[in-house]
């Protein structure tokens, strides 16, 4: 019982970080329609860079400001020179794009900061695990179950109240009817793919403190893919629920299915379930399902 | 990509012409000087080296070509190409090392190419079963079950099972003379070559012969808008079903193959980044044509080489360079996709066309 307890505490908790992940992405795919690839190694960006300053000995806050800045300026910079361009090409050019982006990050970043597995130094939060009655949770997934929480709802905070994210989500809703309303649409695909920069680098900062920062991280920047598909590509609670689902999952088949199959269950399982998913409800859990007429 | 013109002043009188393989003289006469390059003229030039970024370039095509009729003839997008050729390439090998061939059958050298079959119905069959969610799902979902494909084939059922048969641990290794064909053994960059060119041009003839039949425009039809392919009375998931089969069947022949190149096979050999480098090498060359599986695999084998060449001089100043080429060369073929699509979406057969149309119509253009 206490197993069971502890597993579900800890996928939850890991869940919150895909869901600030997957948010990202389901912005990016709502405002311009973009399926993006390089969710991963955008993660993987945002990581490395906050590890860089903070092991120059900038307090852990602050380096996670400036890698938020850089994300922000990255993630406008892609949405100018790659994407802006291809607006209006089949789905399989954009896709295409972004997987090469991704391979174009990955090289990049495998160059600079070689494939050596690196550690936040002095740890950020402390090793010792925080009890709760029976359940012990490691106190770096409770931190970041809060900060991806915090984020979390200063993002929906975000698109409930301020101008800009007001626009964003009408150009989300009905790009034509905004743009006649005087929302730039540029400036709205530009803003989306800041912010999911910004959020995957949160994600993978966060990520890389549990585990240590490799290249594999990027596989975690992957499993955001079947989150939104399990939540429906275009719905953010979706993106938050599927996040959770999917944390839970994982725990639990580590926990319990890794005696029956050795190794490997826990990466393979959430793609496993999608793909069944998909016969059963091909549009997600919130999904809007598209009628097809010829 | 609609099909060339015929050259100025020249005119099809029968229908057995407008449907003849090679529709001019002079193309036949091109085809005849390409096969007598491709068999006598490189062999006789290339150096080992050489040899062997062509045997690359043939394996290259081969996996392609799987995937070019998948994407550019039947609209199945698929990022999971690689697992058909890792299922093809572990089929052949387990059978070779595993399998009690009747001593007739090792002593023809029947081994390895019955392997190859059977390797490359296998690779079909287990296509299929990842293609049948195409049934249900299409365009992004349907990338994502690919996906699935790979993780589960490469990174699960490979790495953690198949891997552990015979207690070998990671990589199956293979005995010289293992791979013989009839009274060859398959040692040199020379044999391979001749075997991937056979290949080659054997399944490239078949799948062009295949599309120009009645399944070949039903997966256009498909293609191109599945629901009217359905009003039309096409059975769409059989089609699409048989497509992955096929697509599945070519991967596996391809992964079969290229076990004759390797000292010893491991699951690091069909990485998640094979298959989107199989889907690039056709957005370079071109979706939706033949030719331009063919010139994306050389277009991105030979750049890659070149890179290398390039690096090798910087090397002596940068040692980081060599070291690190593996990166560089991923950096460098993301940039070349982007590149693609952002200012030739149609690829390099596209161009090919054009400057056939261009000599083909001179000097009366319109």
């Amino acid at each position: 019982m206490d197993l069971i307890l502890m597993t579900l505490a800890t996928g939850i908790m890991v869940g919150g970080i895909y869901a600030l992940v997957a948010l990202g992405w389901v912005l990016i795919y709502k405002c311009s329609g973009v399926l993006n690839l390089a969710m991963g190694e955008m993660t993987l960006i945002g990581a490395y860079v906050s590890l860089s300053f903070y092991s120059m000995g900038i307090p852990f806050l602050a380096s996670l400001l400036i890698m938020l800045v850089i994300g922000f300026i990255l993630g406008i910079l892609v949405e100018r020179i790659f994407l802006d361009r291809l607006i209006g090409e089949p789905v399989l050019t954009v896709i295409m794009v972004t997987v090469g982006l991704s391979f174009f990050f990955k090289g990049t970043l495998e160059f600079i900061w070689g494939t050596d597995t690196r550690v936040f130094s002095p740890p950020v939060f402390s090793i010792e695990p925080i009890r709760f009655g029976p359940i012990i949770i490691g106190s770096v997934y409770l931190w970041s179950f809060m900060a991806a929480i915090i984020l979390l709802v200063v993002f929906v905070c975000f698109f409930k109240y301020t101008r800009w994210g007001l626009a964003m989500q009408a150009t989300a809703d009905d790009e034509m009817a905004a743009l006649s309303l005087g929302v730039s649409a540029r400036y709205v695909y530009a803003a989306a793919w800041a912010i999911a920069f910004m959020a995957a680098g949160v994600g993978g900062t966060l990520l890389g403190n549990i585990n240590g920062l490799n290249i594999s991280v990027a596989y975690l920047g992957l499993l955001v893919l079947p989150v939104v598909v399990l939540g429906g590509l275009n719905s953010v609670p979706g993106a938050i629920l599927g996040g959770v689902i999917i944390g839970v999952l994982q725990n639990f088949c580590g926990a319990y299915l890794d005696q029956f199959f050795p190794g490997g269950v826990k990466e393979i399982a959430p793609f496993a379930f999608m793909a069944v998913f998909l016969l059963w409800k091909p549009y997600g859990i919130w999904g809007w399902e598209r009628i097809e007429r010829v | 990509m609609s099909t060339t013109f015929l050259p100025c002043g020249e005119y099809h009188q029968n229908y057995h012409e407008d449907h003849a393989w090679w529709q001019t003289r002079f193309i036949k006469g091109k085809m005849i000087a390409l096969m007598l390059m491709l068999f006598i003229g490189i062999p006789y030039v290339a150096d080992e080296y050489w040899l062997s970024v062509c045997n690359q370039i043939g394996y290259t095509a081969l996996g392609a070509l799987g995937v070019q009729l998948l994407i550019g003839f039947c609209g199945q997008v698929t990022l999971g190409h690689a697992a058909f050729l890792a299922v093809g390439a572990y089929t052949s090998t387990l059978l070779i090392l595993e399998f009690p061939w009747p001593k007739l059958l090792l002593d023809l050298g029947l081994a390895y190419p019955l392997s190859i079959f059977i390797a490359a119905v296998a690779a079909g069959i287990w296509s299929v079963i990842f293609g049948l969610p195409s049934a249900k799902v299409k365009g992004f979902y349907l990338i994502l079950t690919t996906m699935a494909a790979q993780f589960i084939t490469v990174d699960f059922v490979i790495t953690q099972y198949i891997s552990q048969i015979g207690g070998r641990g990671q990589a199956f290794s293979l005995p010289p003379g293992t791979i013989k064909i009839g009274p060859w053994v398959i040692d040199s960059d020379l044999k391979i070559y001749y075997m991937m060119i056979a290949l080659v041009i054997v399944l490239t003839a078949a799948v062009l012969n295949l599309l120009r039949s009645r399944v070949g425009r039903a997966w256009v039809a498909i293609r191109d808008n599945d629901i009217s392919a359905e009003v039309m009375g096409i059975n769409v998931v059989q089609y699409k079903l048989f497509a992955f089969f096929v697509a599945g069947f070519i991967g596996g022949v391809a992964g079969a193959f290229w076990i004759s190149n390797l000292a010893a096979i491991s699951p690091e050999h069909f990485p998640w980044f094979w298959s989107l480098w199989l889907v690039g090498v056709i957005l370079i060359g071109g979706v939706g044509s033949i030719h331009g599986t063919i010139f994306g695999s050389i277009f991105m084998v030979v750049v890659m080489e070149l890179l290398q060449m390039a690096v090798i001089p910087l090397a002596a100043s940068y040692p980081k360079l060599l070291m690190d080429f593996l990166f560089i060369k991923e950096a460098a073929f993301g940039l070349a996709i982007c590149a693609f699509m952002i200012f030739e979406p149609n690829g390099l057969a596209y161009r090919w066309w054009q400057t056939k149309n261009y000599f083909n119509l001179w000097p009366f253009s319109y």
